[in-house]
């Protein structure tokens, strides 16, 4: 394997944990205001119970793992520039509007989930909460915008610079590429909180869940209708997104089929491989493109890899630094593991 | 203005904005560390409790500010590529490295380790605990230096050449060992661990002005923060002065347009330089002075002089924005000295969109900036009494509810 295949490889890792634990970040933010009170009988014992002194539990769970998930986006943004800066260049600047509009997103859904344990009236924390709501949202949509453009490909110039506008992201494969990414972060962060809420919450997410994942489907067959009609993606290695778009729909339908049968651990198992597949699609499905021009061809991992030397720098670190990355990760997984309860400091 | 005003502006919000959070998230936590250490380190119960708290409030300020800061920060990444492409192109050989290396190394682990240490209250082994929140601090410091390395490049660039048009590493070790880099890592440090250091001081003295109950509390936490301050704010003036023989070798120019009035940003320079050094000069003499007074415990008995210890909580601040507009905007016309302007640098984006993103971007940073300062405040007054940072007690009372409900 060489050491640019290595490091795309690399690349690809970043954004696919940044998918799978900001992906259920963004799924609990959406949907937290609302669980609590999505019993049967849309009972408000149950919604209090969940939140006794202006507590979330739903927050409660994504806490301790809060800040070192949103760190993998990061990291992604950094390998993006050390090791491919012909594609960071012309990549997020030509994305601009929707970049600045994950950001944005970001920035205040990360500052309202840290801060709305501080504010000291209901209202207050209502205001937080619909920035939290807002901050998952607004990111999701636009991954599955960004994913949707990387697929059908981006209208490349001559000089490599490109832009994005109204009639590139409206069309209705992207738009739909957008839907179902939200509908999958969300049923992605409901399995989280089947996963790991105390029993109320989480039979309630898991209701949530389910129908959640029916409509993660629909929605992931329309961009597959879409791209069989010819109105979607032009995938230049076609039988790799074949098989990566089956193995979609088959973890979509493991996760539905674990989640009803309360297998939370596997329907989680499940929905992290139904996030990790579109990264994977949007890397092997147009390889050695590692931008697809909407016209053909595009700009290739050789092309857009920095220099050889530096890449041997970089190297010699990230063999260091990955595992060691991975080690402690794990480590904070562990260290908070099972069921949101009495022996969890709540801060957030 | 024109899309480059846009860019410059939009840039040099995300970036002294973010600066403000970072310098006293980095001030504080070597600060909130040791404290922890110490109680981690106490065994008589009732001065462990006391350190503990301590740690707890201080603990609570460092993690509402580094939650904004981070905020910011994300932001930070990202503004090379969005308006910035030029500089990716010309020197991504180079100045992507440290960019990714800082990732990797610092912002990952301080983020990780963080959050652990939030929730680690009575839940991780206390020595775990406290290992965790100086992992926090060494790698809050390993990312100013591998940001300063990178910031180093455009202000004096080095261990490179180019070829074609474009910029290629030759000397890793040089780029690393970036005089201008070091000594500014040195400065800065200096100057955070100033802020950090006003910032006890000030706030505990405010306390015990008021006679507060928790005196040892606030007593050993002005012990510490006065001390630090006043070394870091001495010495951070030497620091500072070690930079102009430098700048004199390697930007001519910065130095050309702080002395000679016809130069352009001449003005701007001359007035931010001067306020550095003015602030930094009295924070230094009046934390000095303060020293001496911590003896019988003259410095918060009279009132007056308790309270000009909290109005001096700005001033590092002041003096930090003061060296960044010196350093930054003295380096103009040029992103990388000597190499590459900053106008060549600018993405093909348009006006309008960086009308919209940078007033957006000004919008919210400002936005989160008042409600920081707010909460610092509110909690900073409120002092160490239900604190709910690394409260112990059950996250809910969770009455056990019925599942019939379902």
């Amino acid at each position: 394997m060489s050491l640019e295949s290595l490091w795309l490889a690399l690349l690809g890792l970043l954004l696919a944990g940044y998918f799978v634990l900001g992906g259920y970040d963004y799924g609990v933010q959406m949907l937290h205001p609302f669980l609590g009170r999505s019993g049967a009988d849309g009972s408000r014992g149950a919604r209090e119970a969940a939140e006794p002194v202006g507590r979330n539990a739903a927050l409660a769970a994504i806490a301790p793992f809060f800040l070192g998930n949103e760190v993998w986006l990061v990291a992604f943004t950094g390998v993006l520039f050390g090791a491919f800066p012909h594609l960071e260049g012309s990549l997020l600047s030509g994305l601009y509007p929707l970049i600045v509009a994950i950001l944005a997103g970001l920035v205040l859904g990360n500052a309202a989930v840290q801060l709305r344990g501080r504010a000291h009236s209901a209202r207050g924390r209502r205001r937080w909460d619909a920035l939290i709501v807002l901050g998952g949202g607004l990111p999701a949509v636009c991954w599955g915008l960004v994913l949707g453009l990387l697929l059908h490909g981006v209208p490349r110039r001559p000089d490599g610079s490109f832009h994005i506008g109204f009639g590139e992201v409206l069309s209705p494969f992207v738009l739909a590429c957008g839907v179902t990414t939200a509908l999958l972060f969300a049923a992605h962060g409901a399995v989280f909180l089947a996963l790991r809420s105390a029993p109320e919450l989480a039979s309630a997410a898991r209701r949530s869940g389910t129908a959640l994942l029916r409509a993660a489907g629909a929605a992931g067959a329309l961009t597959l209708l879409l791209t069989l009609l010819g109105a979607g993606a032009p995938m230049r290695n076609g039988v790799t997104s074949a098989l990566l778009a089956a193995l979609f729909a088959a973890a979509l339908a493991g996760a539905w089929w674990w989640l009803s049968r309360e297998r939370h651990g596997r329907a989680f198992a499940a929905t992290c491989c139904a996030t990790v597949l579109p990264v994977l699609l949007v890397g092997a499905g147009h390889y050695p493109y590692v931008l697809a021009s909407s016209s053909g061809a595009g700009l290739t991992v050789r092309q857009a890899v920095t220099d050889g030397a530096t890449l041997k720098i970089l190297t010699a670190f990230g063999v260091v630094l990955i595992p060691v990355i991975l080690a402690y990760q794990t480590w904070s997984w562990w260290a908070f593991r099972g069921r949101t309860g009495r022996r969890h400091p709540s801060y957030f | 203005m024109s899309a480059a005003d846009l860019a410059r502006l939009q840039f040099a919000a995300t970036t002294g904005i973010h600066w403000l959070f970072v310098i006293l998230t980095m001030g504080l936590v070597p600060l909130v560390a040791i404290m922890h250490t110490r109680a981690a380190c106490t065994s008589d119960p009732a001065k462990r409790a006391v350190r503990e708290r301590m740690t707890r409030f201080w603990g609570q300020l460092y993690v509402i500010n580094y939650a904004v800061g981070i905020v910011t920060g994300l932001v930070m990444e990202f503004q090379f590529g969005l308006s910035w492409s030029g500089l990716s192109k010309f020197a991504g050989n180079v100045f992507g490295a440290p960019l990714a290396l800082e990732t990797l190394i610092a912002f990952f682990a301080e983020s990780t380790f963080l959050g652990m240490w939030i929730f680690g209250w009575g839940r991780l082994r206390s020595g775990v605990h406290v290992t965790l929140i100086w992992l926090v601090a060494l790698t809050a410091y390993a990312s100013g230096y591998w940001i300063l390395v990178a910031n180093g490049f455009m202000q004096h660039p080095v261990g490179y050449e180019v070829r074609d048009g474009a910029a290629y590493l030759t000397d890793f070790g040089a780029l690393l060992t970036n005089p201008s880099a070091l000594l500014a890592l040195g400065h800065l440090t200096l100057a955070a661990l100033t802020t950090g250091g006003v910032l006890v001081t000030g706030v505990s003295t405010f306390h015990l002005a008021r006679r507060t109950e928790e005196t040892d509390l606030f007593r050993g936490s002005l012990r510490l923060g006065l001390w630090v301050a006043m070394l870091a704010s001495f010495f951070v003036i030497i620091v500072g002065d070690l930079q102009f023989p430098l700048i004199e070798r390697t930007q001519p120019g910065k130095l050309a347009a702080l002395e000679e009035s016809h130069l352009p940003w001449h003005g701007l320079l001359r007035v931010s330089t001067d306020v550095m050094t003015i602030t930094g000069n009295t924070v230094s003499t009046i934390t000095f002075v303060a020293v001496f007074l911590l003896w019988k415990d003259l410095l918060v008995r009279w009132r007056p002089l308790a309270y000009l210890m909290t109005a001096l909580i700005p001033f590092p601040f002041i003096a930090s924005a003061g060296g960044w507009v010196l350093r930054e905007v003295g380096r103009q016309p040029w992103l990388i000295y000597g190499e590459l302007t900053v106008d060549d640098a600018l993405s093909h984006v348009s006006r309008g969109s960086l009308a919209v993103s940078c007033s957006a971007f000004i919008a919210i940073f400002v936005a989160l900036a008042a409600v920081n300062w707010t909460l610092l405040t509110r909690f900073a007054r409120r002092g160490p009494y239900g604190i709910q940072f690394g409260a112990t007690e059950p996250l809910t009372e969770e009455p056990r509810p019925a599942t019939a409900a379902f």
